[in-house]
This record gives structure tokens, C-alpha cells and sequence, in this order.
């Protein structure tokens, strides 16, 4: 059962990976079990995304029926005990108001067990700083679609070193419009235009293998 | 005023029109960077640039007087698209070509949630953005399949803006558009004036759009459409045939302006697997564009972000269609692909104009041309021309100087 469930998230078919997963547990299955093989379904996907195989038209359906199934699977897992991986502040850069980016790396970076602090869009340098003090995060995670937000991600890196912050933290920055010299020139220490690649990255950062 | 300004359009021109004819022009011409750093070279915030339409006319003659190039497609108008408008009006071709940008002004006159403006939602510093979202339901298909403009213009468009919600307020709206629309053609007449004393080439721009990303960009959104496509593929299918048409009326209506280049900016090319790009996006997209060849436009479509899975599909198009301008596609490989065919534009990163090093971009122009340079039908450009408030001049000076040097 578990396996048809991942083969229908992996396949994208919605319908039948929501119904099975569904069925497994009015059957009595295990939710946290689920949870990982959704898990599971949300990495092979990217990376079939990663090999070329998949666009971001499989991201963005994927992540949707991965949350479909979070929907009635989560309600369902006690505790909340779980080892995260590590903590992302993520935010949308102060000037950009878009969040399609940030949303499907949230959706995946969530789904591979990272904790994601999500401090939204159009978000001031000083916002960061506050979120990085507050929530002691592993990695930073910026994202921008638009040139300008180019010019905010250097600013918020230089306001986390004015903080006194920049050492304790990693940052990866995302986004349509970023590449390496984008990278180099905010002070980033990665940089991603795919979630996928993006979730593969944090890993790095934080020593583990992939 | 350039003294010899009418000769240095001339020859721009030539040389602008011997890339798209797969010809070898005297020097590879450049289409320059504009944006945001058009105002802050000026001192101006990005609130008064779209809304103070004589500093942004001053503030545009200073920057291209400054940063010469051969095509200040980046650097003129502070619109953003309003293709859906385009749509609705499609029956009314003297009105419909007025509205591909939508201005500072009309967005305040139509009240809509497509865009957020400076200095209104966003701060007076911040870009124009273009938001779109979902104004359609997903059972709305038959309707849009049935009549596209009908449901557009009287289902969509009272969603789409608070100040259309009732045909009470649709009337005022109209009337306070159609001022807008008159003050932003009679700024677009000073653009004009401006441009040939500066001696750059005229060219009407005309316009047309993917009917995949109308539907995406301004009916059902990004995300839901992309599930729609697995959902109800046959509906959305036949609404972008539905949609072929009325795209085509206001196309073609660009004809009455002189325009004899029509822009289309793709959005979802990239976020589509070859087979669903063949399937849902591309057949009414070479159908708009080769319709619009045999009606003697030169057809320039912006390929945004990554485009090799389907640069092949390209090639199914008439030789010396037009240009295809590409984002993040790698432009030596893409001109490889088409060369003989399609002239090639793009080439520069914006990173490396924002962060890089005069050098840099000196080393990084002349390795670039020395490859795409022979045989002709290729434009530098920057991968998009929005520069940010902060890029350094000395690097646009970089730029310009390093195509004289090496173009």
C-alpha cells in the first residue's frame, strides 16, 4: 500500500496518491510512516527534477499533493518529538513581494525534515536580523524574483554581519533572477534557482552527505 | 541633441535590422540595460518615475545620453503587462493597442490586483511588480472556451478590479482610463521626440502573448493552472485555442501604429516538461507567431529563464522569424542550435553587471563575442534589463565600452 502511494506521488497522479494514502489509513496505518514515504516521494522527485527529467511544473504539483496528504496525515502524528535537521529563517527580501519561489522551496525543504521559519515577503533587512536573534536558525534562506531583490540580499547579509550574526549562520539565496556572481556579490554561501537543488544545498551546508 | 542624430539612428537601425536579417552588421549591436537604475541616476525614487511622467522623461534623456547603446529597449516606458486588457478590448483595436502597458496611473484608475505599484502598496523605492492571481474558477473553463472575451472582460476583469465591480463603477473607471491612456501616448510621443534627438531608431513595438500564460499570468494563476493541466487538460487545451484568436485581433491591430515587430514575453516555458510544452503551450504559440510572420511582423519573443529543453521547437518556425531573447539560456549553445535560422539575443548576466568588476565584464564581453560573434544574426543584451537602484555606473560603462571594443 505505502508503496503505490509513493509511486502515484512520484508518477503525479494526484487523485490515486491522495486515495491510497487515505485508505492506508482508515486501514490503520501508521501516519508517521506515511509521512516518510512522502518523504521519500518528495526527494525522488527532485531528484528526477535535478536529472532533467522533471520541471517546475512536477515541483509545484508535487509539493501540492504532498500537502494534500499533510492535510489529514499530520493532525494524525503525536508528539512532535521528531529530530529536525535544522532551522531555516526564510523570507522573501525586503522590495519583492513575490513568494512562488520561497513557497515550493518551503514545501520541499519541510518535506526532506528541515524546520522552516517562513517570515514572509517584502521583509527588511532588520527583519531578518530579529527572526536570525529570535529563532537561532541553522541556515538563512532568502529569495527574490526581481533584479532589485539582488541589491536587498547583500543588504540583509551586511546587516546580519553588522549584527554580529553572519558567523553562526549559513546563507543560501534562491530565486529566478540569482546565480554565482549573484552569490558572490550578496555574500552568500549558496545559491540555487531551483528548490530542489536549493534542499540539496542546505544539506551540504550543514556537513551532511547527500 | 546629438548632432548627427539622424545618422546615428540610421545606422543603429542597420545595424539592428542586419541581426535580425541573419545578416553581419557592422558592429553587434547592443541592447542596453534600463530599469530601476534609470530614475536613481537621476536622483529620482521609483514612485516618482511612474508617476511624474516629466522626470521620467528627463530622467530617461539623461540616462541614454549617458549610457549610449543601440537599443534602449529597457531603458523607455515603466508599464507593466496588460495583456488580459489587451484581451478584453480586443474588439476595439484603437483602444485595445493602448493598454500592453499598464501604467502607474491606470493601475489607480482600475484599481486592480494584478500589480503593486510604488509608493501605493509597495514603498516609493521599490519596483513595479506584477502579482497576477486566480480571478477564474476552475469550472469556468466552458465559459472562457465559449466566448474568451465575453467572460474576460465581463466575469474576469469586475474580479480582477475593485473600481470594475459594478457597471456603475466601471464607468467612471473607463473614463478616468481612457485619460490616463491619452496622458501616457502623449508621453510616449515625447519618448519618441526624445529618442530621435538622441539618435536612436523609431520602432513601434507591437505585442502579443502565449495563450497558456494569459490564462496562468491572469485568470487562474501559476499554481492552479499547472494542476489544471493535469486535471482538465482538454478544457484548458481548447481555451488556449479559444484564446488564438482574440490575441491575434489586437496583434494585428498594431498594424495601424507602423509596428512591424511584435514582443512576446513567455512565462511558463520554463516550469513545462518537453511533453506538456508541446501539448498545452507551444502549438498556439507558433500559431499566434507564425501568423503573425505572414502578416509581415518581425516577431521577438523573450524566452524566460531556461529554455534548452525546448530550443529545438524553435527550428519549427519560418526562417528569419524574428529573435528569440533568451534569459538563462546559454546563448553560444542557443546560437549553435539556430544559427541561419533565428537571430539570437541575450548574453549578459545582471549579477555579473551588479556585482562584478569593470574587468570582469571587459574579459566576460570578449569571450562572449569572440563565440557568437561570426556570421552575424546575434544582439547583446543583458539576460533581463531590469538593473537595479544600486549597479555601479562604471560597469554599464564597462558594458558599452567592451562591445565598441570587441562588437
Amino acid at each position: 500500500m505505502l508503496e503505490d502511494v509513493l509511486k502515484s506521488i512520484v508518477e503525479m497522479e494526484e487523485e490515486e496518491a491522495v486515495n491510497k494514502a487515505k485508505e492506508y489509513l482508515e486501514g490503520g496505518g501508521d501516519a508517521q510512516k506515511l509521512l516518510e514515504v512522502c518523504r521519500d516521494a518528495m526527494g525522488k522527485i527532485g531528484e528526477r527534477f535535478e536529472k532533467g527529467e522533471y520541471f517546475l511544473s512536477e515541483l509545484i504539483l508535487g509539493g501540492e499533493i504532498f500537502k494534500e496528504i499533510m492535510e489529514f496525515t499530520l493532525p494524525k502524528i503525536k508528539g512532535g518529538s521528531e529530530k529536525k535537521l535544522g532551522k531555516i529563517v526564510l523570507g522573501t527580501v525586503k522590495e519583492d513581494v513575490h513568494n512562488i519561489g520561497k513557497d515550493i522551496f518551503k514545501v520541499f525543504a519541510e518535506a526532506s525534515g528541515f524546520e522552516v521559519i517562513d517570515i514572509g515577503i517584502d521583509t527588511p533587512e532588520e527583519k531578518f536580523v530579529e527572526a536570525v536573534k529570535e529563532h537561532k536558525p541553522d541556515i538563512v534562506g532568502m529569495s527574490c524574483l526581481i533584479t532589485a531583490g539582488v541589491t536587498s540580499m547583500k543588504k540583509t547579509v551586511d546587516k546580519l554581519k553588522e549584527a554580529g550574526l553572519r558567523d553562526g549562520i549559513k546563507i543560501i539565496i534562491g530565486g529566478g533572477r540569482v546565480d554565482e556572481s549573484v552569490k558572490e556579490y550578496a555574500g552568500a554561501d549558496a545559491w540555487a534557482d531551483d528548490a530542489a537543488k536549493g534542499v540539496r544545498l542546505c544539506k551540504q551546508l550543514l556537513g551532511m552527505e547527500v | 541633441m546629438v548632432s548627427n542624430a539622424k545618422e546615428l539612428a540610421e545606422k543603429r537601425l542597420a545595424r539592428l535590422m542586419a541581426a535580425m536579417n541573419l545578416e553581419e552588421p557592422d558592429k553587434v549591436p547592443l541592447a542596453g540595460v534600463g530599469g530601476d537604475i534609470v530614475p536613481a541616476y537621476s536622483g529620482l525614487s521609483m514612485y516618482e518615475y511612474c508617476y511624474d511622467s516629466e522626470k521620467a522623461l528627463k530622467a530617461m534623456e539623461k540616462f541614454l545620453k549617458d549610457f549610449p547603446c543601440d537599443w534602449p529597449f529597457a531603458a523607455s516606458v515603466s508599464g507593466l503587462d496588460g495583456r488580459v486588457f489587451n484581451v478584453a478590448f480586443s474588439e476595439f483595436p484603437d483602444i485595445s493597442i493602448n493598454l500592453t502597458f499598464i501604467t502607474g496611473p491606470m493601475h489607480d484608475a482600475l484599481g486592480d490586483k494584478y500589480y503593486r505599484y510604488p509608493g501605493r502598496e509597495i514603498s516609493e523605492d521599490s519596483s513595479p511588480q506584477f502579482i497576477g492571481g486566480s480571478f477564474m474558477e476552475a469550472d469556468e473553463y466552458d465559459k472562457l472556451i465559449e466566448d474568451p472575451v465575453k467572460f474576460i472582460a465581463e466575469t474576469v476583469l469586475p474580479r480582477a478590479c475593485r473600481n470594475l465591480e459594478t457597471p456603475r463603477k466601471a464607468m467612471a473607471t473607463m473614463v478616468r482610463l481612457g485619460t490616463e491612456i491619452s496622458k501616457f501616448n502623449a508621453m510616449m510621443m515625447q519618448t519618441v521626440g526624445l529618442m530621435q534627438e538622441l539618435g536612436y531608431p523609431a520602432m513601434a513595438l507591437g505585442g502579443a502573448y502565449a495563450p497558456l500564460d494569459l490564462i496562468g499570468d491572469f485568470l487562474r494563476g501559476v499554481e492552479n493552472l499547472l494542476l489544471d493541466i493535469r486535471r482538465y487538460p482538454d478544457k484548458v487545451k481548447a481555451a488556449t485555442e479559444a484564446l488564438v484568436e482574440p490575441i491575434m485581433n489586437y496583434a494585428l491591430a498594431h498594424k495601424n501604429i507602423g509596428a512591424t515587430l511584435a514582443f512576446i514575453p513567455l512565462h511558463l516555458n520554463e516550469y513545462l516538461s518537453p511533453k506538456l510544452y508541446k501539448e498545452f503551450y507551444w502549438p498556439t504559440l507558433k500559431e499566434v507567431i507564425v501568423r503573425l510572420v505572414n502578416e509581415g511582423f518581425k516577431v521577438m519573443v523573450f524566452f524566460e529563464g531556461r529554455h534548452d529543453a525546448h530550443l529545438e521547437t524553435i527550428l519549427e518556425l519560418p526562417k528569419g522569424w524574428g529573435v528569440a531573447y533568451f534569459e538563462k539560456t546559454d546563448v553560444v549553445k542557443a546560437k549553435e542550435v539556430l544559427k541561419g535560422h533565428t537571430c539570437v539575443m541575450g548574453g549578459i548576466p545582471m549579477g555579473l553587471i551588479v556585482g562584478g568588476t569593470p574587468a570582469q565584464i571587459d574579459e566576460y564581453v570578449k569571450n562572449l563575442l569572440e563565440k557568437v560573434k561570426p556570421g552575424g544574426g546575434f544582439i547583446l543584451a543583458p539576460g533581463v534589463g531590469t538593473a537595479p537602484r544600486e549597479t555601479p555606473v562604471e560597469n554599464i560603462k564597462a558594458l558599452i565600452e567592451a562591445v565598441e571594443k570587441y562588437g
